[in-house]
C-alpha cells in the first residue's frame, strides 16, 4: 500500500509498505477513505519530538470501511465505516474506566520510554513517534486499528459525508475538550491563543458551551478572519498591539478573560527578544519548548479564572510564571484529548446542524501529494487552515 | 504488611557522578594524553604527556573503585587529595609557560568546584556510620483492575514470570489496593550485582537490567489480565522484548509476522 513516511527532519515521502495485519485479536485493518494532517504533525514534521525513526508512517486523523477484524472484536465487521480516535485505549484499565482514554496503562508498548520522559507512561497513539508506541498511522491506504472493539465509531448514514465526521478522530474533541475544561459559565470571557484548526474549534465550542464572547488571538489574518466568519468570535491580531495580556485587559474592562485557552504548544511565534530568548534555547536544545502562548494565558487570565493548555508540549519549558499563577489562584487542566468520551456526543451535535466542522477545509488533495500539503500547511501557503488527504 | 520503607544507599547521587567523572576523565588522560596536555597548556612532548597518563591511570583507578564500592569513603578522600596534586601540577605548568597562562586558568577554573564537590562528598560519607549498605531494595508493583482471586490466579497461571522472580530471590505480595480499586501485585527483592555500579551499568548496557525487566513483565502481565492480550505496534511486532527495545524498527507494518 501507499502510506506517508517520516524521513528525517523537513521531509516526508509517499512510499511502497506491506499492508497491515492483524497483529492482536482486537485488531481491525481499516481502508482509509480520508485522513488528514494536525497540526501536532508538524512537530514531527520540525523534528521537535523525539523518538522518531526514518520510515515511520505519519498520521492520526483518519476514518474509513472495516475490511478485517481480529476474533476479538464482535461489534464491528467488514463492510462498516468507522472514525479512528487518535488516542489508543483498552476500555479496560482504571484509567480508562474513569473516561481518560490517552492516558490508558496498557496500549503502549513502549510504556516504558514514555515513563522515563513523564514519570509515568501514556496511552499509544497512532503514527507519533516510538515513545507513544512505535504505531503505524493513518495517511495512508490502510491503517491496522488495536483495541476496534473500544475506540472506534460507526458512522451508519451513508449520506453524510466523510469530511463531516473526519474531525471526530481528533481536532474537534480537542478543541471541544479545551473549552470544556474551562467549566465555562455564563458570561464568561474566553481567551484562545492560536486560530489552527484546534482553536477554531475551541472557539465553537466555547459558544456551545455558553460562552458571553470568544477572542481568538493569531498573527495570520486569514485564520482570524475564518474563526470570526464561522464561530463570530471577536479576534486579535497579536502583530498589531504591543503585549497581548494588556491588549486583553483593555478588551474586558481591566478584567482579563475568564478563561484561556492555548492551542499553540511548542513552537509558538512573536515578534521581540522573548521569541528570540527562547527560539535559541530550543534551537541548543536547552528547553524543548517556546512556550510563548502559554506564559502570555497565564498573565493575561482573570485571578482565580482557568487556563486550559491543548497545545502540544513535549518536556522542559523556561521561564514559568509559577509566581502569577500561585498568587493569583489560576486552575491549569489539560491533557491530550480523551476522543473516545466525546465521539457520541460530538457526533449527535453534527447530525443536529449545531456545527458544522467543514468550514475548516482548505485543501483537498490525493495522498500520493501529502509531501506538498506538509509544504503549504507549514509555511501558510495558499491560506492553508486544513489539508485533507484523499487515498 | 510489607516494609515500604525505602532505605537508600551510603553512595549518593553525587558519589556516582564523582566516579563515572573520574572514569572519562581518567579514559582520556590515559588515551590522549598529549591532546589534554595541550588542553591544560603543558607541553605536548618530554615528561609531560608520561605524568598525564600516570595521572589518568590514577583517576581511572579512584574511579572504578568509587563505583564498585558499596561506601567509597576513602577513594573519594583520594580524589581530595588528588585535586591538591593536579592544583598544584597546573600552578607548575603556568610557572613554566607564562604564554599560555589562559589555558591552564581555565583548566584550574575547572578542578575547583570538582574539588569542592570531592570534599563535601568525603565528609558526607564520613559522616556514615553502621555497616555499608551496598544493596539497592527494588519494589515493582502494579495496580490490576480486578479481584484479587483474579489476580492470584492468573498469577499461579504465570509460569514463567514466577520462575523468574524465584531465581531473582524475590518475595511477591498481592493486596487489596486501598479504597477498593483494584488489587496490587509488587515484586520486591535486593539487588546486589558484583562490582556494585559498575555491575548495575553492565546489566543495563546488555539488556539484561532485572529491575526493568521484572517492571516490563508486571506490565505485560496486567495488560494480559486486563485486556487479555499483549498489545503489538508495527515497531513491535513480534511483542515487546527487552533486548529488542533499542533497536526498534520503523512504525510501518512488516512482511512476515511470527504468531
Amino acid at each position: 500500500m501507499k502510506a506517508t513516511c517520516w524521513m528525517g527532519r523537513n521531509s516526508v515521502e509517499v512510499e511502497d509498505v506491506p499492508d497491515p495485519k492483524i497483529l492482536n485479536d482486537r485488531d481491525a485493518i481499516v481502508r482509509i477513505t480520508s485522513t488528514a494532517i494536525c497540526g501536532s504533525d508538524l512537530h514531527l514534521y520540525d523534528g521537535y519530538v523525539p523518538t522518531m525513526k526514518r520510515g515511520d508512517i505519519l498520521g492520526h486523523e483518519f476514518m474509513g470501511e472495516v475490511v478485517e477484524v481480529g476474533k476479538g472484536v464482535s461489534n464491528l465487521k467488514s463492510g462498516d465505516r468507522v472514525v479512528v480516535p487518535f488516542p489508543i485505549a483498552c476500555g479496560a484499565c482504571s484509567m480508562c474506566k474513569r473516561e481518560l482514554y490517552s492516558l490508558c496503562e496498557n496500549s503502549n508498548p513502549n510504556a516504558r520510554i514514555a515513563e522515563k520522559l513523564f514519570g509515568f507512561p501514556t496511552a499509544g497513539i497512532f503514527g507519533y513517534s516510538h515513545l507513544t508506541g512505535g504505531f503505524a498511522g493513518g495517511q495512508a491506504e490502510y491503517a491496522r486499528v488495536p483495541f476496534a472493539d473500544v475506540g472506534p465509531i460507526r458512522i451508519d448514514d451513508a449520506s453524510i459525508p466523510d469530511e463531516s465526521v473526519l474531525f471526530l478522530s481528533d481536532v474537534f474533541p480537542t478543541g471541544y475538550m479545551g473549552a470544556e475544561l474551562c467549566d465555562i459559565q455564563p458570561g464568561d470571557v474566553v481567551a484562545i491563543w492560536g486560530a489552527g484548526p484546534v482553536g477554531q474549534f475551541a472557539a465553537a465550542s466555547a459558544f456551545l458551551l455558553g460562552a458571553e464572547r470568544v477572542i481568538v488571538i493569531d498573527r495570520f489574518e486569514y485564520r482570524l478572519r475564518i474563526v470570526h466568519e464561522h464561530t463570530g468570535a471577536e479576534t486579535l491580531n497579536y502583530v498589531d498591539v504591543d503585549k497581548v495580556p494588556e491588549a486583553l485587559k483593555e478588551l474586558t474592562g481591566g478584567r482579563g478573560p475568564d478563561a484561556c485557552i492555548d492551542c499553540v504548544g511548542l513552537e509558538a511565534h512573536h515578534h521581540g527578544p522573548t521569541y528570540a530568548y527562547d527560539r535559541v534555547k530550543q534551537a541548543l536544545r536547552q528547553e524543548s519548548e517556546r512556550p510563548i502562548a502559554l506564559r502570555e494565558a497565564i498573565m493575561s487570565c482573570r485571578s482565580g479564572g482557568t487556563v486550559a493548555i491543548m497545545g502540544v508540549y513535549g518536556g522542559l519549558m523556561d521561564k514559568f510564571p509559577i509566581g502569577a499563577l500561585m498568587n493569583r489562584g489560576l486552575t491549569i487542566r489539560t491533557g491530550q484529548c480523551h476522543v473516545q468520551r466525546y465521539l457520541r456526543p460530538l457526533l449527535e451535535r453534527i447530525l443536529n446542524g449545531e456545527i458544522d466542522p467543514t468550514f475548516i477545509i482548505t485543501h483537498k488533495i490525493p495522498l500520493a501529494d501529502a509531501p506538498q500539503g506538509y509544504e503549504l500547511f507549514k509555511h501558510k501557503q495558499d491560506d492553508c487552515l486544513k489539508v485533507v488527504l484523499k487515498p | 504488611m510489607t516494609d515500604t520503607t525505602v532505605r537508600a544507599r551510603d553512595k549518593d547521587e553525587l558519589a556516582r557522578f564523582l566516579g563515572w567523572f573520574s572514569v572519562t576523565l581518567g579514559t582520556a588522560q590515559l588515551t590522549a594524553p598529549r591532546a589534554m596536555c595541550r588542553l591544560v597548556g603543558a607541553d605536548d612532548e618530554g615528561a609531560a604527556p608520561l605524568l598525564m597518563r600516570a595521572l589518568g591511570l590514577r583517576e581511572l583507578t579512584q574511579g572504578l573503585a568509587i563505583l564498585a564500592r558499596p561506601r567509597p569513603t576513602g577513594w573519594i578522600w583520594s580524589r581530595v587529595a588528588g585535586d591538591g596534586l593536579d592544583l598544584s601540577l597546573l600552578g607548575l605548568t603556568a610557572a613554566r609557560n607564562p604564554d599560555r597562562r589562559k589555558r591552564t586558568a581555565f583548566a584550574v577554573l575547572n578542578v575547583l568546584p570538582i574539588a569542592a564537590a570531592d570534599f563535601f562528598e568525603g565528609r558526607h560519607l564520613a559522616a556514615k556510620d553502621g555497616r555499608p549498605v551496598p544493596a539497592r531494595r527494588i519494589r515493582k508493583a502494579v495496580t490490576i483492575e480486578k479481584t484479587r482471586d483474579e489476580v492470584e490466579q492468573a498469577w499461579v497461571a504465570a509460569e514463567d514470570l514466577r520462575r523468574k522472580v524465584d531465581e531473582a530471590g524475590a518475595e511477591v505480595v498481592i493486596r487489596e489496593a486501598d479504597g477498593n480499586r483494584g488489587t496490587e501485585l509488587a515484586v520486591e527483592l535486593v539487588e546486589d550485582p558484583p562490582l556494585g555500579d559498575l555491575g548495575t551499568a553492565a546489566a543495563k548496557l546488555t539488556g539484561r537490567d532485572l529491575a526493568t525487566d521484572l517492571a516490563d513483565e508486571l506490565r505485560r502481565l496486567k495488560q494480559r489480565i486486563e485486556t487479555g492480550e499483549i498489545v503489538r505496534s508495527d515497531s513491535t511486532p513480534h511483542g515487546h522484548l527487552l533486548a529488542d527495545h533499542l533497536k526498534q524498527r520503523p512504525a510501518r507494518p512488516v512482511e512476515e509476522v511470527a504468531s
